[in-house]
């Protein structure tokens, strides 16, 4: 039981260099471990079940070889590497697995993933585009059948008291994330960015008791730590698509830089809101994942059904967040990621780099292709935008 | 000479020229009508699930993913993607969109349509019309269009639930009611811009007539099923316009839509086929590509006839709407068909891509293609997301080859015609190989 063996961050360490393990353990203990693929799937449910939910990551040093044959090459990188990892059998120690329309891709890649790769258990969520009530009221509808399939698969039931102690329980997890993240406005921070996503990254992997357990360790070793991250001139924000691997915030904080905050999906999105806890929970679920998200897949207007458009309104309506965190975590600039083929990410560049500039926060964009041999380049750029920030 | 002879490899019918004619009449009265200053929106194509309420509101509609191919015909898109680029919008980007953009962008600074525009340029809307339906570029680049146009925008949306998600009870209507809040909330939107109320009558009778007009459509191509087959796909693309951008008085289209179908029908009766020697029926995948349409003369002469064609351009399977009383029901019903319509077929055959995977399954089988050929294109992922998957699935249940040739929306040079013809060759002996095996497997064809 190595997971009894090691604690705080020791342990994170060792979820992140191998995610699985801990998985195996428990699928042979009899836990049902099922994948979900971005963060749109209701993980409250499969905890509400004593299910364990396991993020479907790819891989960015593993050479995509099999996805070919199913999945363009002109698609997210991403999710040709998860795919790719899912046909290699990476991921068989999966009971299931519950995909949404996170994007376009997503969505396409849920059905090659149902075709080709053999499951117990699958369902996929159709999330809606717009924040309209009609489409919280149909996401709601639609988290009622993900119910109904829950409890035909499991033959158990799902009843609103297990749901709303599972919300609670992930609110937690969510509290905790966001007293790690209070310990990265300190200069310098007392966690550095690699050792954040790992941390993120392993939470992912672990049923939502366990991980909060990591997160009360690691909150107490923190607090007392010696080693804390060194000092640098400048402190970043990292917006955009997933990163789900440490080596590019590596590359950020060799250079003179911390990286003190995040926009991303393996980072604040999901837990920086609360699941609001409601008489019908189905009913707060829907809301949060559907207007407290704050992904660009996600079209929002200032007002519902607004007939005059302000280009500056519309801007701080979408993007005002930002410049919250980077007034609260005191960030000198931010680094723009979107990789290569996002369409989601890539069409809002132009308008977050309109509103930083109105804010007179610098930024960087960065279009990586989720290669760990494309990375390399980017060092120098990275470089040189701290270098202006100084 | 030799022109003459390849446009005689494929018989058009009669019937296509008048059609065509009135589709081109329309599309020149629309940029007029536009020119004079009728209100205006620029629009997604939305499978007729917005056209009928902005044509019932007098507003002209202008659909910016055409301009994006009359940009890239008339040679002056590169302006306009590099400008799009130097705005800083990725350059991996939908090729249409960085064209729109990048237009818009120059628009913007001259504060007039830029003098290089084709057919008049697109002059600015007063409102845009995103939509959910098929890729996140269809409501991502008109929000980014925010930055040179301070116009509002909505987003229609369109479910696109997995196959057996579809099938759960009570999910289907339930797509249905969403669909209807949301055309309520549009129409509100517009009358709250326009100042005025919305026409029901009016609504009433254009949905009705966009039904008729795709119903004749849908059974026009239901012929094409015929051996030999009466259409090619060459005029399925030069007529699908009219149906897929409904525009004009649409009593008048009906009537050439109706005129085609009896002609068709006469060639079907008396065995007439849409090429002379059918050897090879075929279908395609995805956009056409435009500047090379004489490949498939070329192609017609070695006896291919393209029978059935580009899932997303078919009119619905109809269904009965007679008991839907209301207006906006009946056209997300409609609406929401023309994506559905497969997935009670797609779940008996455990196929898991409901629309633009699946409908290809059906169409080789009820059209008996020997072949198929698909056709990713490098900016737009949305008509390429699916074909290695569909490769795959004609061949593992149907025995059916495809064959891969690359091509743009709009770098138009990326299609390489000669090299389709040079391994068309070759593709001919696989075709002939299954359909050796399918007949020792007991396939009908
Ligand atoms: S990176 Fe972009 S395209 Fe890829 S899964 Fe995320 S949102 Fe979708
Ligand atoms: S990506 Fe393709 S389907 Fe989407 S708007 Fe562009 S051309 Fe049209």
């Amino acid at each position: 039981m190595t997971e009894k063996t090691k604690k705080g961050l020791a342990r994170v360490e060792e979820i992140y260099e191998d995610r699985s393990k801990r998985a195996i353990e428990l699928k042979e203990q009899g836990k049902k471990i099922i994948g979900y693929l971005c963060i749109y799937p209701v993980i409250e449910m499969l905890t509400a079940l004593d299910m364990v939910p396991f993020r479907i990551f790819g891989d960015i040093k593993e050479p995509i070889t099999k996805a070919d044959a199913c999945l363009p090459t002109v698609v997210c990188p991403f999710l040709r590497s998860s795919l790719d990892l899912g046909l290699k059998g990476r991921y068989n120690f999966l009971e299931g697995t519950v995909m949404s329309h996170a994007c376009e891709v997503c969505e396409k890649t849920a059905h090659i993933w149902k075709t080709y790769i053999e499951q117990k258990y699958t369902f996929f969520i159709d999330v809606p585009h717009t924040v309209h009530e009609a489409a919280q009221e149909h996401l709601k509808g639609l988290l009622e059948d993900f119910r109904k399939t829950l409890e035909a698969f499991t033959g158990k039931d799902l009843s609103n008291d297990k749901l709303t102690k599972a919300i609670k329980l992930h609110n937690e997890q969510r509290k905790l994330v966001r007293e790690i993240y209070e310990l990265r406005k300190p200069n310098p921070p007392l966690i550095s960015g690699v050792e954040t996503i790992k941390l993120i990254k392993s939470l992912m992997s672990v049923p939502v008791e366990e991980g909060n357990d990591i997160l009360k360790d690691v909150l107490a070793e923190l607090k007392n730590r010696k080693n804390a991250p060194q000092k640098k001139s400048i402190r970043l924000l990292l917006w955009g698509s997933i990163i789900d691997d440490a080596s590019l915030i590596e590359i950020i904080e060799n250079a003179d830089a911390n990286l003190v905050m995040d926009d991303t999906c393996v980072g604040t999105r999901p837990y920086f809101d609360d699941v609001k806890l409601t008489a019908d929970p189905l009913e707060g679920l829907a809301y949060h994942y559907l207007v407290d998200i704050k992904c660009p897949r996600t079209f929002r207007e200032s007002e519902y059904g607004e007939t005059s458009k302000n280009y500056m309104k519309d801007l701080s309506s979408r993007f005002s967040y930002l410049s919250d965190y980077a007034r609260d975590w005191k960030v000198d600039g931010i680094i723009l990621h979107s990789l290569r083929f996002c369409d989601i990410h890539g069409y809002e560049v132009p308008a977050i780099r309109d509103f930083l500039d109105s804010k007179g926060i610098k930024s960087i964009y960065l279009e990586p292709d989720y290669t760990e041999s494309a990375l390399g380049p980017l060092r120098t750029r990275i470089e040189a935008f701290i270098e202006t920030l100084g | 000479m030799a022109d003459e002879k390849k446009k005689k490899a494929i018989s058009r019918p009669k019937a296509m020229y008048p059609l065509r004619a009135r589709i081109d009449e329309v599309y020149q009265n629309s940029i007029k009508a536009v020119q004079a200053g009728k209100p205006t929106g620029w629009c997604m194509v939305n499978w007729w699930e917005a056209d009928p309420i902005i044509m019932a509101m007098g507003i002209e509609a202008v659909y910016p993913e055409n301009y994006g191919a009359v940009c890239a015909a008339k040679g002056v898109a590169q302006k306009y993607l590099e400008r799009s680029d130097s705005e800083g919008f990725p350059s991996h980007m939908c090729g249409y969109a960085r064209n729109t953009i990048g237009y818009t962008a120059r628009m913007n600074d001259l504060g007039r349509i830029p003098e290089e525009a084709p057919m008049g340029g697109m002059p600015k809307p007063l409102f845009l019309l995103g939509s959910g339906a098929l890729c996140d570029t269809r409501f991502k680049w008109f929000q980014a269009l925010g930055r040179y146009l301070d116009v509002p925008m909505w987003t229609v949306e369109m479910p696109q639930p997995g196959v057996r998600e579809e099938m759960m009870p009570g999910a289907h209507d339930r797509n249905i009611k969403f669909m209807v809040k949301e055309l309520r909330g549009f129409i509100g939107f517009l009358e709250r811009l326009f100042g005025k109320k919305l026409d029901w009558a009016k609504l009433e009778e254009i949905s009705n007539d966009i039904i008729e007009m795709n119903r004749i459509w849908h059974e026009t191509n239901e012929l094409r099923k015929a051996r030999p087959s009466p259409m090619h796909s060459r005029d399925f693309w030069t007529c699908m316009t009219g149906c897929l951008y409904p525009a004009g008085d649409l009593k008048v289209l009906i009537k050439l839509y109706n005129d085609l179908y009896i002609e068709l029908k006469e060639r079907v009766d008396k065995k007439i086929g849409a090429i002379e020697n059918e050897k090879y029926r075929m279908t395609f995948a995805e956009l056409p590509p435009w500047h090379s349409l004489n490949i498939f003369d070329t192609l017609a002469e070695r006896g291919w006839n393209f029978v059935v064609e580009s899932w997303a351009y078919h009119p619905p399977k109809p269904i009965d709407l007679s008991k839907v009383s209301d207006p906006l029901e009946r056209i997300a019903r409609f609406t929401y068909q023309w994506l559905s319509g497969y997935y009670q077929n797609a779940m008996k055959a455990k196929e898991w891509w409901g629309f633009f995977a699946y409908p290809y399954m059906d169409f080789v089988k009820d059209y008996q293609c020997d072949g198929a050929l698909l056709h990713p294109l490098i900016t737009c992922r949305t008509a390429t997301n699916h074909l290695y998957l569909i490769q795959d699935r004609l061949m593992q249940t149907m025995k059916v080859p495809s064959m891969i040739a690359e091509g743009d929306i709009v770098d138009l040079k990326l299609f390489d015609a000669v090299d389709v013809l040079r391994r068309a060759e070759t593709f001919e002996e696989s075709m002939d190989h299954y359909k050796e095996i399918r007949r020792k497997e007991g396939f009908e064809w």
